[in-house]
């Protein structure tokens, strides 16, 4: 697909999703043009909504960042939602077990017991693939409720806290929590976390010879055997990287935003990171840009749904459609060569 | 508490749970078994449920009979199936995103829908399939009444697993479908339509699916709820694997799954202490310790995952 043609296929999936929007919204007994003004003022209104847009885009950048770097070694990692999850569960543990360990070297424990126990999730699919050829694909798909079924379990037995009785955990303590970046806001330091976790990929990836082995493993198995890449190495080493992405947005949800774990804390962002690499093309830096998109246009969607009752559901619509249309886009191409 | 769980009556209810659990996983796991062995992985078949239930309970409420719901949510099922068909047979991109795709653009979809429907109405309800008793089979101890005093979309799908166990061990067609999958290329300098092939599969993925979600509206709850399906589409394809993508070994996973499932709530009602999510765990580590167990001969189609193109090398 030529330049030109990519261009005319974008402009042809943004004219179809507002095309869409706009009739949903209509569907749902609203006046497309103030509930457009409502998404718009719901992203740019005040401080606290554009905050929110980064607050809510953080998780979306690790896992999403996660994604690619599995995608781009050929390692097709559907479990960022378990390993988000896995990583909750040992930040929490950390923080609240460790209570005689000063606050910032606790974080830090936390956010490496994080990374680890997300990465080693994602091994368990990694070993099982190299080592007997199971795919990866259904493995971690499992892996994902067995980690959700865990939350469950952790909630209400050795997490859950002694003074309550909803399955929750105790609170976490502010010594133990991330800083505030800008007090009103939920802006934390989990987003500078998550712009350097973009800055190191886009390095690793681009920069070094470690990336460009990731690269070709995940290009072409057989040529990188042949150049005496270790596929299996490779695999294992990129898998590990991308649980452990997914898991530091698990610390990050749990030590900057909840204080505590509790369940459904990822609202799926585990499946829509798999989308958030797609529309990325598995780059780091349009990991970003792509997460952050779709943070805005839930941010927007929910204050349409507060302010006029337009349900929220539209988003999942409107993101599941665009990437139907990405993968689609062929047509369009041949729309445009029949024109010419 | 273990003299409460051996009684017969316990039993009874249980494995009669046990089936209810089961059968719409059994019509999702043939749909995905069929598709799966033409080399196709639909990641979104809980999606093509959600489209089955959503659109079984609209015909249904709308047309006031529960066979135009039916009917409705096959085409709900096929409608969402034909968009996974397009983008992975004709455009040959990648099934898991696809897959996914679909699961969220379903969930957004039938959540919006179901709003609209019942706009004012909070609670809408419509009448299930009743169950109906077969002579004789029914009044065998254990297991007539489990099996055979259920209602008829439960017969349909036993007669469903033994017509496909039949089509993959005794007919052309069955192997043409399954040399589909091991080795698309073969299959087609054999002659066999490759392309026609996946696409009769992914007609019978949708239909079937979208009856395995309309089975749980029709039957089971009678009314629509956001998410219902709520990852039975997931058990679906873990039953597939477990099964070993055969239909009979597929009917037998499912029922496990189902059994853990009824269990789960038993149990429950029982006042075990015991969190249900450690149960609700059960299907998938038993899947998972099963493809451990099944190394090298997983029965997995050599082309799954794989798109076919044409001529390419």
């Amino acid at each position: 697909m030529s330049r030109k043609q990519s261009y005319l296929a974008v402009i042809w999936i943004a004219l179809i999703t507002v095309a869409a929007g706009t009739l949903l919204i209509t569907l749902a007994n609203a006046s497309p043009i103030e509930a457009y003004q409502m998404f718009f003022r719901g992203i740019f209104g005040n401080i606290t909504n554009f905050c929110e847009v980064f607050v809510k885009a953080t998780p979306l950048i690790l896992t999403g960042l996660g994604c690619a770097v599995a995608f781009k070694t050929g390692f097709f990692n559907i479990g960022a939602e378990g390993q988000f999850y896995m990583g909750a569960v040992a930040a929490t543990s950390v923080a609240l077990g460790l209570t005689g360990v000063p606050g910032p070297l606790r974080i830090l424990l936390a956010m490496a017991a994080g990374f680890i126990c997300g990465g080693l999730w994602a091994l368990i699919a990694a070993v099982f693939k190299a080592r007997f050829g199971i795919s990866e694909i259904i493995v971690t798909i499992m892996l994902n409720y067995i980690a959700i079924n865990f939350v469950g379990i952790a909630v209400r037995t050795f997490l859950m806290d002694p003074a309550g009785s909803v399955p929750q955990s105790a609170r976490i303590g502010s010594e133990a929590a991330f800083k505030l970046l800008m007090p009103p806001t939920r802006l934390n330091m989990g987003f500078i976390i998550a712009i350097a976790a973009v800055i190191l990929v886009w390095v690793l990836m681009e920069k070094t010879t470690a990336g460009y082995e990731l690269k070709v493993v995940g290009s072409n198995r057989r040529g990188a055997k042949c150049m005496g890449i270790s596929v299996m190495k490779n695999t294992i080493l990129s898998a590990f990287l991308s649980g452990g992405l997914a898991g530091m947005a698990g610390v990050i949800e749990i030590l900057g935003i909840q204080k505590k774990l509790l369940e459904g804390i990822s609202s799926d962002c585990g499946y829509t990171a798999v989308l958030v690499a797609l529309l990325a093309s598995n780059h780091p830096i349009g990991v970003f840009f792509s997460a952050v998109g779709l943070a805005a246009m839930q941010v927007g969607a929910n204050s349409m749904q507060r302010q006029m009752g337009v349900p929220s559901a539209i988003v999942n619509i409107l993101v599941g459609m665009v990437v139907l249309l990405v993968l689609g886009k062929r047509i369009f191409q041949f729309k445009s060569k029949k024109k010419a | 508490m273990l003299e409460q769980i051996f009684t017969i009556s316990f039993l009874t209810a249980f494995l009669t749970a046990a089936v209810r659990m089961a059968v719409p996983l059994i019509y999702a796991g043939l749909g995905e078994t069929f598709l799966e062995r033409t080399g196709i992985l639909n990641i979104g078949m809980e999606g093509v449920m959600l489209g089955g239930a959503l659109f079984s309970f609209a015909g249904a409420l709308l047309s006031g009979s529960l066979a135009v719901g039916l009917v409705c949510g096959m085409l709900g099922g096929l409608a969402v199936s034909a968009i996974h068909g397009f983008l992975c047979i004709n455009l040959s991109q990648n099934q898991s995103v696809s897959g996914i795709a679909l699961n969220i653009f379903m969930l957004g979809l039938t959540s919006f829908l179901y709003k609209i429907l019942t706009a004012g109405q909070s609670y809408q309800d419509i009448e299930t399939i009743p169950t109906m008793a077969i002579p004789v089979l029914s009044s065998i101890p254990l297991v007539g009444n489990a099996f055979f005093n259920q209602d008829i979309l439960t017969y349909l799908v036993y007669l469903l697993v033994i017509l496909a166990v039949f089509f993959y061990r005794k007919t052309g067609a069955g192997l043409a479908f399954t040399a589909v999958g091991e080795h698309p290329r073969a299959a087609d300098a054999a002659g066999i339509p490759v392309y026609k092939y996946q696409w009769i599969a992914i007609a019978v993925n949708g239909v079937l699916g979208g009856m395995g979600g309309a089975c749980l509206v029709l039957v089971q709850l009678g009314k629509f709820t956001e998410n219902m399906i709520s990852g039975r589409g997931y058990i679906a394809l873990a039953a597939v694997i477990l099964g070993r993508y055969t239909p009979l070994g597929m009917f037998g996973a499912a029922l496990i799954f189902g059994g853990a499932n009824a269990l789960q709530i038993r149990l429950q009602t029982l006042g075990v202490p015991l969190p249900t999510q450690a149960l609700a765990m059960l299907p998938y580590v038993i899947t998972l310790i099963a493809l451990l167990g099944s190394v090298g001969k997983s029965g997995e189609p050599e082309a799954l995952g794989t798109p076919y193109v044409r001529g390419s090398r």
